[in-house]
């Protein structure tokens, strides 16, 4: 143990340069997606000669007319109801299918790999796409916007939430296992209660979502607060927009906080 | 900590009547990777006896304890629990079986979240229908079992705690009581005592001796303390890459046996004090 004894230090893990590669590769690819061959095609010279053209609709954002507001309360009314309902559907329906899209609550490779391939497929469908086949299907007004909303949500959970199971400690399950219990015992007992903060969060990031979204929803006909942002819009009533865009914040606002509220009491 | 004596004398824990006895015949454990972890492993448990298991991390000893369950499943060979064979057990079957056996984890695995009660109340799952655990409504006589398991580890006052809030000693406790809720007739107790300090490691091996006196349970521990290992069991069975090496009475197991188990001499570390 002597000082002047020379450190031998172990070889250098292989491997390092990887975390670079990956970098590079990252950066590569924004490369091309910006570059006028390959990638999307936009300039900023045409900002530059076109902005006085939005600068009027800007202006009358700025000056919301508030004496449209009466007329604006029951698609906000709709817009909410439409989300709520959404949200609980689409959280009950995926409570069960967030417990068996995870290897440790499902350790079935096929049952898991059919769930997970279904909900990609389900997620990788836009919302908007969605309305308006279902609009389609059974008219114009807020059911098409709730079906379209509980596969949107079920998606988003799922993920989310079977994701967050993965990297649960899996001790107590195998406890559970040890102790003779079947796999649906086990996740209701025990990987039930590991999974609930995950499960709460995303539901209400889901609820907030779903007010955003069911604006965008009524553009093809599928109720709430759209329908009517696609009117005004139609007439340049960008003083009317303003207000509604108002009103959207405002209740994101409230939203956000209520579900801070809820986390802190729940989780 | 109070002492097991109460429940036993109110009846609770009577499974005393018939506990398991272990029968492994040429035993071998391969895992998927090619590591081999028991070699020819052949064992005559008896009903009732206190076995500490002793070997060094990767010796197979972790193998051996969960095998007897099926958490491991073997390769070759028999093994028959409480005259059952295990082997070939499936299904419900294997289910059925855990059920009669108690098994503690050098990581308590506690459901963090859950409550001190829904964590011993795990311990009947295996004669809960799945219905009634899907409900959450378990049957009186099950949390009366429950309550009781609890009060004889000393912490009932703990029933409604949140698991991740008591220290490491109690939630070790919570584990040993959702092993009594299984009414056992066999307990496994993988390193219990590993993530403990000196006098609460003490504590729980009193709890683990007193399973196996008051209760009758015959009960497997690994260890890797040797003080611990000839103090509370009565035999010794120690492990060398995955092989048995020696099999005998525990308390005149000298230091050299202990250095033929571990293919060393005895070190400092290798004691609790």
């Amino acid at each position: 143990m002597s000082a002047l004894a020379p450190l031998v230090l172990p070889p250098k893990p292989r491997g390092r340069w990887k975390p670079w590669l990956g970098l590079a590769v990252v950066l590569l690819i924004t490369a091309v997606t910006l570059s006028p061959q390959w990638g999307i095609a936009f300039s900023f010279d045409a900002i530059v000669r076109n902005w006085q053209n939005g600068a009027d609709k800007v202006l009358a954002l700025l000056r919301p007319d508030w004496t449209f507001f009466p007329r604006t309360i029951p698609p906000l009314v709709e817009t909410l109801q439409m989300a709520v309902i959404a949200t609980f559907v689409g959280a009950v329906v995926s409570l069960p299918l967030s417990l068996w899209a995870a290897r440790l609550t499902n350790p079935n490779r096929y049952t898991r790999g059919v769930v997970k391939t279904v909900l990609n497929a389900v997620r990788s469908i836009p919302d908007l796409l969605y309305a308006s086949v279902l609009v389609a299907m059974v008219g114009v007004g807020a059911l098409p916007g709730i079906i379209a909303l509980v596969l949107f949500n079920v998606g988003i959970i799922v993920k989310m939430v079977s994701e967050s199971i993965e990297v649960n400690d899996a001790g107590p399950l195998e406890a559970g296992r040890a102790a003779g219990g079947s796999q649906l015992q086990i996740n209701r007992a025990i990987a039930l209660t590991d999974a609930w903060p995950a499960f709460v969060n995303q539901t209400l990031y889901v609820l907030e979502l779903n007010v955003r979204a069911s604006t965008v929803l009524g553009l093809v006909g599928a109720g709430g607060l759209g329908l009517l942002i696609d009117a005004v819009r139609t007439f340049y009533r960008y003083d009317q927009l303003s207000l509604i865009i108002l009103e959207i914040l405002v209740v994101v606002v409230v939203i956000d906080s209520v579900s801070a509220a809820i986390r802190r009491r729940l989780v | 900590m109070t002492d097991l004596h109460d429940s036993a004398a109110a009846g609770v824990h009577t499974p005393a009547a018939a506990p398991w006895s272990i029968r492994m015949r040429d035993v071998n454990v391969r895992y998927p990777n090619g590591v081999v972890a028991l070699k020819d492993v052949s064992l005559n448990i008896e009903a009732g006896e206190m076995v500490s298991v002793v070997g060094l991390s990767g010796s197979g000893k972790s193998s051996l304890i969960r095998t007897i369950n099926g958490l491991v499943p073997i390769s070759s060979g028999t093994l028959e629990v409480g005259g059952r064979h295990l082997e070939t057990a499936r299904g419900r079957e294997l289910r059925q079986l855990r059920g009669e056996i108690g098994m503690i984890f050098q990581g308590f695995n506690l459901a963090r979240r859950a409550s001190v009660l829904n964590n011993v109340l795990v311990g009947r799952l295996a004669h809960t229908p799945t219905w009634r655990t899907l409900l959450g409504l378990y049957r009186a006589d099950d949390k009366q079992i429950a309550y009781e398991a609890l009060n004889s580890v000393g912490i009932l006052a703990k029933a409604y705690d949140r698991a991740s809030t008591l220290s490491g000693g109690q939630q070790q406790r919570v584990a040993i009581a959702r092993a009594l809720a299984q009414q056992p007739k066999l307990v496994l107790a993988d390193e219990p005592v590993a993530s403990l300090d000196p006098p609460t490691a003490h504590g729980v091996m009193r709890d683990l001796r007193r399973i196996n006196q008051d209760l009758g349970i015959t009960v497997l521990t690994n260890l890797h303390l040797l003080d611990l290992a000839r103090t509370y069991g009565t035999r010794l069975i120690g492990l060398r890459a995955g092989e048995v090496v020696y099999d005998g009475p525990a308390a005149t197991a000298s230091d050299a046996v202990f250095e033929t188990i571990y293919g060393r001499s005895i070190q400092y570390e290798d004691v609790l004090g």
